[in-house]
């Protein structure tokens, strides 16, 4: 029943996107198509508009997670080493962040943007982007650089190697797959950034594909289906096998460092 | 120089003294995090409550101070029945989602004590619901709510013979169409906590129960949650706000329609900004949104437990 709850959806899209139009008023009694075609993958996959969309939702995920791992990285590193005052609050502040809904900031944001030409570029979305997902993102970070003994890092210390020798040393190594899984969270993150790249990019060529399938979907009707739920399909699955891949390490990082807040 | 000659005096402060000397100032490391989130987080906020204040647009004319955007945003007659509309939406969806979460948890983790087959699976396909970004969640979920006699539930119903619901366009029946969406999205993450917390919670505690002849409901009530209490009411606070501040899966979804019947607080408020360019009004919505986020965690964190560890 839950298998049933959660699964439908993505098999009733799959089933759509297989069947050609006439099927498509079938309904469920055609649920296996008749004559599965993958027609409409070729239809979307060819048009020009939708690689732009998928390139463009790859660079803006993939340059922001990056961007993300710049800022969090050593933010964490200190959070997780280093005693000062106040540590706990911070980490709280940090995490009170998130309560914000972006639509607040992008008001302003709006503005700003616009001001300085930033608007219609990528390196402007990139920004907020990694703006909304590195509170989460640091505290990932400190979660696995906790898990990483103490008493090696101090050693090093002793040794006379410098904070930013042990960090880049000792810390990055051993932290590298919490820095994974908090890459591809914050990968999956930026792909299905909707409201930010809507009101920041209007040209269509730097359209990412959460923008462009919502406009595609206002543009389609109850006979083209079959094309909506390929295009739908094509959006989802990138994300989808991203998080398979690495589900587990996504998980513990998840349970160990964001979760038990 | 004086730290120096007591430090050497004893062995203990000589230890820490060591540490203190590496011990760095932590100021650089979180120099990118601070210039990050003050300038793309912090100083649109402080933006967002000075706009409140004017009668700014999109549109750029003249601004000036006043008072006159707050009081006549917040005597709206609709605002009352998008306050309305947002918290049977929020509460519903938390309410499903905590109760879901925490069901599905269990049951994975029974199955995977009894190593059933499945459980794998129904795991998965709940996660993968969650990495649906919203828009496409919105958009698959209008399919399969498609009222002609094809859609994907209704010739399901016809399947089994229960005639066609019209999801989308019954003002009624609407908000509960948009609450299944979101709970198909949202079960996950309170599963992940749920998850994680129940397998936290010290076997011996079980082991106890069974000696004292414990059914499985007792077990329940009386161990599982109350050790999970912690967990559900910070998984509580996470997905109201998550909740609160939905707006993409319901606007591929129903655009907020029919009428008003599902316009939430998130998504009159940018149809306020960017579809009348009322950018002052769109501020004072913004932080009503905050101030209702703020109250909810503070009246979930009254029934935290005192002096636990954070």
């Amino acid at each position: 029943m839950t298998f049933l709850f959660f699964a439908w959806p993505l098999l009733w899209l799959l089933s759509l996107a297989l069947r050609t139009r006439r099927e498509i008023f079938l309904g469920v009694s055609r649920f296996i198509p008749k004559a599965p075609t993958l027609e409409n993958f070729a239809a979307i996959l060819s048009s020009d508009k939708f690689a732009g969309y998928l390139w463009n939702a790859l660079v803006l995920s993939s340059c922001s997670a990056i961007g993300c791992l710049i800022v969090a990285l050593p933010a964490a590193y200190a959070f997780s080493r280093f005693p000062f005052r106040g540590k706990g609050p911070w980490m709280m502040v940090l995490l009170a962040f998130q309560m914000i809904s972006p639509l607040v900031i992008m008001v302003p944001l709006y503005r700003y943007m616009a001001a300085l030409h930033l608007t219609d570029s990528h390196f402007g979305a990139t920004m907020v982007y990694i703006a909304l997902a590195v509170p989460m993102v640091t505290w990932i970070l400190k979660g696995s650089i906790d898990g990483i003994p103490k008493s090696l890092d101090e050693a090093a210390l002793i040794d006379g190697c410098s904070h930013f020798a042990v960090f880049w040393r000792i810390i990055l190594p051993l932290s590298a797959p919490g820095i994974a899984s908090a890459f591809i969270i914050s990968v999956i993150a930026g792909w299905s950034q909707f409201l930010v790249p809507f009101l920041l990019i209007s040209k269509e060529s730097l359209t990412p594909i959460g923008v462009g399938i919502f406009q595609y979907a206002g543009t389609q009707n109850d006979s083209s289906l079959q094309l909506l739920a390929a295009a739908c399909l094509v959006s989802v699955v990138p994300a989808i096998i991203a998080f398979l891949t690495l589900q587990r390490l996504i998980l513990g990082a998840m349970t160990e460092g964001a979760v038990k807040g | 120089m004086m730290d120096a000659s007591i430090a050497a005096k004893s062995p203990r402060r000589l230890g820490r003294r060591t540490a203190g000397r590496h011990s760095p100032f932590p100021l650089p490391w979180l120099m990118p995090l601070i210039l990050v989130l003050g300038v793309f987080y912090l100083y649109p906020l402080l933006d967002v409550f000075r706009f409140a204040f004017t009668n700014v647009s999109l549109l750029g004319r003249d601004e000036e101070y006043t008072l006159q955007t707050i009081v006549s945003t917040l005597s709206k007659p609709e605002l009352l029945q998008i306050l309305w509309v947002t918290f049977v939406f929020t509460a519903s969806s938390v309410v499903a989602q905590q109760f879901f979460g925490l069901f599905i948890a269990l049951i994975v983790l029974h199955g995977e004590k009894r190593r059933l087959f499945g459980t794998t699976i129904v795991r998965t396909t709940a996660l993968v619901a969650w990495v649906v970004p919203g828009i496409a969640g919105g958009i698959i979920w209008k399919m399969l709510f498609n009222e002609a006699p094809f859609g994907g539930l209704n010739s399901l119903l016809r399947v089994i013979g229960v005639p066609a619901v019209q999801w989308l366009s019954d003002p009624h029946m609407v908000m509960w169409s948009v609450v299944i969406s979101n709970v198909w999205r949202g079960t996950a993450f309170s599963m992940v906590v749920m998850y994680a917390a129940s397998k936290a919670i010290d076997p011996v505690l079980y082991e106890a129960a069974d000696v004292d002849g414990a059914n499985p409901w007792q077990r329940l009530i009386y161990i599982t949650l109350p050790q999970l209490r912690t967990a559900i009411l910070v998984n509580m606070i996470l997905i109201t706000i998550q909740t609160l501040n939905t707006f993409d899966a319901i606007i591929s979804l129903t655009g907020g329609g029919p009428g008003r019947a599902t316009e939430v607080l998130s998504l009159y408020t940018f149809n306020v900004v960017f579809r009348n360019y009322d950018l002052a009004a769109g501020a004072v919505l913004s932080i009503l949104m905050l101030a209702i986020s703020l109250g909810l965690a503070l009246v979930y964190a009254r029934f935290l437990p005192k002096g636990e560890p954070s």
